[in-house]
């Protein structure tokens, strides 16, 4: 079922163009870079900010606040340019077990977000005051910092893993039909 | 070879040096661009960028210290195809010429006297040579699998 959507979307006109295309792959996956520096510069200065290492001098709900939709428009430009990543080669990434690993971090970046974000992040304003943020909220910043380097690490490492075309042989016939169709 | 690069003993020792040279750019250039983010109107308003120059001082530094050792131990495991990658001599050029571009000209744009106009321009350059810096360091892996310039 999976499969076979990642096949269909991999033989659309537009991804069979980028994929065929010498210059398009290299070139979004360098802009995902980009982005990857600037957005995650911003969580990252962020959760530094809620565990009392950088830009003490400033209000932690004030950075918070001030990054919020700068950070928003980020994500939308990291998985719009991931997506086309994907789409462009998605049966191998389909198999890649660090895409797999990666998309497992983003649900838990995720779920993070709805746990954390009523209850610790939102209370920031009323504690700020204090010296040094109490432990929820600097849980919550470690916890971002470590779901987050592990979707990077897994980013990096979708690159190493060959994917073993030969194991196709060994598939089973309706998959093999099924790629024969989308080709 | 007289003695083996203990780099390329293990075949872990590249991929794990590498996500520590995204942790390294990922602080230094974001820390930059915050900045240049900032002088051109973009995200932390509520501070100068002065003031946010300074609070980035030391992150930027740190992620920078941590790219460039990173950086200059995968160099180590293949000098001479780093050194016959256009990609990687383009990108040197990006980083040399970023990193004096920063502790220079954008140091004094970000002063509390300095024209905005000027601040926009070199917020500009800033992003656009850090840039270059990424897009070299993703096309030296494309030009090691066949990629050529040539037939730009």
């Amino acid at each position: 079922m999976l499969l076979s959507l990642a096949l269909w979307i991999q033989a659309t006109a537009f991804f069979t163009y980028l994929r065929g295309s010498t210059y398009s792959y290299p070139s979004i996956l360098s802009l995902h870079m980009v982005f990857l520096a600037c957005f995650g510069g911003m969580i990252v200065m962020t959760d530094l900010r809620l565990l009392g290492f950088a830009m003490r001098k400033r209000s932690a709900a004030d950075v918070i606040e001030q990054l919020r939709i700068p950070k928003r428009i980020g994500l939308l430009f990291m998985v719009t340019l991931g997506f086309l990543l994907f789409a462009c080669k998605a049966e191998e990434y389909y198999y890649n077990i660090f895409f797999r690993l990666k998309l497992i971090f983003l649900t838990l970046v995720f779920l993070h977000l709805l746990l954390f974000r009523r209850g610790v992040l939102d209370e920031v304003p009323q504690l700020d005051t204090t010296k040094r943020l109490p432990g929820r909220v600097r849980l919550t910043a470690y916890l971002s910092l470590l779901l987050w380097t592990g979707v990077a690490i897994c980013g990096r490492g979708i690159g190493y893993i060959e994917v073993p075309w030969g194991i196709h042989a060994k598939l089973p016939d309706s998959i093999l039909a099924l790629r024969a169709f989308y080709r | 070879m007289l003695i083996e690069n203990p780099l390329n003993s293990s075949i872990y020792a590249f991929p794990v040096l590498e996500c520590f040279h995204i942790v390294g750019f990922t602080l230094s250039v974001g820390t930059i661009a915050l900045v240049d983010l900032r002088l051109l109107g973009i995200g932390m308003n509520h501070q100068t960028p002065a003031e946010l120059a300074d609070d980035m001082r030391f992150w930027t530094m740190g992620g920078l210290t941590l790219m460039l050792v990173s950086g200059l131990l995968l160099f180590s495991s293949d000098p001479d195809m780093y050194y016959l990658n256009m990609a990687f001599v383009l990108k040197m050029v990006f980083l040399v010429t970023g990193i004096i571009f920063n502790y220079t000209l954008r140091q004094k744009a970000v002063l509390p006297g300095a024209s905005p106009g000027l601040g926009k321009l070199a917020a500009c350059i800033s992003l656009f040579l850090w840039s270059g810096v990424l897009f070299g360091g993703i096309y030296i892996g494309f030009i090691m699998e066949g990629l050529s310039f040539s037939n730009l």
